[in-house]
């Protein structure tokens, strides 16, 4: 606990806030967007609707976004060369755990805010049939693991690389992947980290070509995909803290 | 009993190997001069005995504990240390970082004024450290070593970026820890002179390889006054003088021997005369420190 209210102490000033903010509002933004040009009949399907379209918006952003957010957090460390002071007082081991807690930390209240926000949208715009409780919360739960799985992923590069294009090149090079993907059949999904946000969405759309109609159904993710989802956040986890804990200062 | 001891410590990078059988010892209350020129291998050796590098070979002895990956961070918090340049965040006040440190350290609150006072940046603690200057940043890094006012402080070439009245003070300051704290300071340089000036002990290294280690003073013994002779046939004049039990050296086309008396230096030129050798030239010499230094490194650069 001591070492994660010291993260939160280093990124004072770092403009963390800032940062969520203006993930927030892009997804505010575009999913107000979407809505101006929607008719009233489509709204039936409000809540479906809200969640197919921030899947999408998580898919574009978050990649990005985990990686400013990660690259934020571990910058400080190269910048002052702050690494030789701290593995005097702590292990490197216990300095990444401590890294990956407050990154959570931080995604979590993202996520949730972000629910709350669209939740109230929702009630506002009076979409029929209630507020799917569940739905929005296993929504949330889903875009923190999927985040949390590329969280680990950024943080390594952070870590390992001093210079931070490195790692911000791969967070834009994730969400175009991630946008991509939902193109792709669901194997091509399932190699591709930053498109496990389409991959598990809870909503999918029907589109037919006779009519020209769309409507969404709900559905439950796969298990074998949240499996894949454990195995790359396993997988990005060890590599990364093993050569953080192998490098020396 | 040595505060610090390594026994065989080597560090290899690649093909290279920039740490060579190093046998360290500090001993407690001492200040500790580790002497070497550009890329000899100090900051390399001293990271090792923080455990910031892993020695290829040899053991690291700390508070007469073998040190090792389980127990060196309790070890090491009884150690402040300051490696190449400081370590700091620039967007938080010198304040904001020091207690970054103390609650790592666990060292007490009140620590933090003492520290800034003695270091003398108290006037500057609520500025951001990237609007510091690299003095003051240096001075940070040496308060945040002093925190918890550790046993052992390891200081890496404390003087870099300091103005000459920076480098007076953080030199006055470092040999008063061991008097005012009850401290041990092992502190590296490329300086001779700032050593000379601060350290009571000295380990000088060379290429990876401590070429020597004694007290200041027996570095000093080194530089006493000596003879050179110049002779018409000097192997001659040396083995007439090893006969007579005088120890000599032949250096450069001279010979050199201990500082003798007027009355045995007038005999010394008979005694040769007399067997034929004729003395060109005797001269009082005395080797500077600097000499003693460039012999056991063999470099002048970083001089």
């Amino acid at each position: 606990m001591k070492l994660l209210r010291l993260e939160f102490y280093k990124c004072r000033r770092r403009r963390i806030t800032l940062i969520c903010a203006g993930i927030l509002a892009a997804q505010l933004l575009w999913f107000g967007a979407y809505l101006t040009r929607q008719d009233p009949e489509d709204l039936a399907q409000g809540w479906m609707l809200m969640l197919y379209n921030l899947a999408l918006v998580d898919a574009i952003l978050l990649p990005v976004g985990t990686a400013a957010v990660a690259s934020r957090n571990c910058e400080i460390e190269h910048k002052g060369a702050a690494l030789k002071l701290l593995e005097t007082a702590i292990t490197p081991g216990r300095l990444y755990g401590a890294k990956l807690a407050w990154g959570a930390l931080v995604l979590l209240a993202l996520v949730a805010v972000r629910t709350i926000l669209f939740t109230a949208l929702g009630v506002w715009m009076d979409f029929p049939g209630g507020v799917p409780w569940g739905r929005m919360g296993v929504f949330t739960l889903i875009s923190w693991a999927v985040s949390m799985m590329l969280y680990a992923l950024q943080q390594g590069l952070s870590l390992r690389f001093a210079n931070q294009a490195v790692a911000l090149v791969c967070g834009i090079f994730g969400s175009f992947v991630g946008l991509m993907s939902m193109l792709f059949p669901v194997w091509v999904q399932r190699c591709a980290p930053w498109g496990y946000y389409g991959l598990l969405s809870l909503t999918r759309m029907n589109w037919d070509e006779a009519t020209r109609i769309t409507d969404f159904y709900w559905r439950w993710p796969e298990p074998v995909d949240v499996v894949l989802l454990c195995l790359w956040a396993a997988v990005f986890l060890t590599v990364g803290r093993t050569l953080f804990v192998r490098k020396e200062v | 009993m040595n505060i610090v001891e390594t026994r065989g410590l080597c560090k290899q990078y690649g093909q290279a190997m920039r740490v060579k059988q190093l046998n360290l010892s500090v001993p407690e209350g001492a200040v500790y001069g580790f002497l070497g020129p550009n890329g000899a291998g100090k900051s390399t050796t001293l990271k090792m005995v923080l455990g910031l590098a892993k020695p290829t070979a040899g053991e690291i002895t700390v508070f007469g504990k073998h040190v090792n990956p389980h127990n060196r961070i309790a070890i090491l918090k009884q150690v402040g240390s300051l490696i190449e340049s400081p370590s700091y965040y620039g967007h938080l006040t010198g304040e904001e970082n020091l207690r970054i440190v103390q609650t790592l350290r666990g060292a007490p609150e009140k620590d933090i004024q003492e520290v800034l006072s003695i270091v003398r940046l108290d006037g500057q603690k609520g500025k951001q450290v990237a609007h510091y200057s690299l003095g003051m940043k240096q001075r940070l890094g040496l308060a945040a070593a002093l925190l918890g006012f550790p046993k052992l402080l390891i200081l890496d070439e404390p003087t870099n970026g300091l103005d000459p009245a920076g480098i007076q003070e953080m030199r006055e300051l470092i040999c008063s820890l061991p008097g005012q704290f009850g401290m041990t300071v092992l502190v590296s340089s490329h300086l001779l002179s700032e050593i000379d000036q601060m350290a009571d002990h000295v380990g000088i290294i060379r290429e990876g390889e401590l070429v020597f280690q004694d007290t200041l003073a027996a570095l000093h013994a080194r530089s006493r006054h000596h003879l050179a002779l110049r002779t018409t046939d000097n192997g001659e004049a040396a083995r007439l003088l090893g006969e007579s039990r005088i120890p000599c050296t032949l250096e450069e086309g001279y010979l050199i021997l201990p500082l003798l008396t007027d009355a045995d230096a007038a005999k010394l030129s008979r005694f040769l005369a007399a067997h034929r050798v004729d003395l060109l030239r005797m001269e009082e010499r005395q080797k500077s420190l600097e000499d003693i230094f460039l012999e056991l490194t063999g470099k002048a650069a970083s001089l």
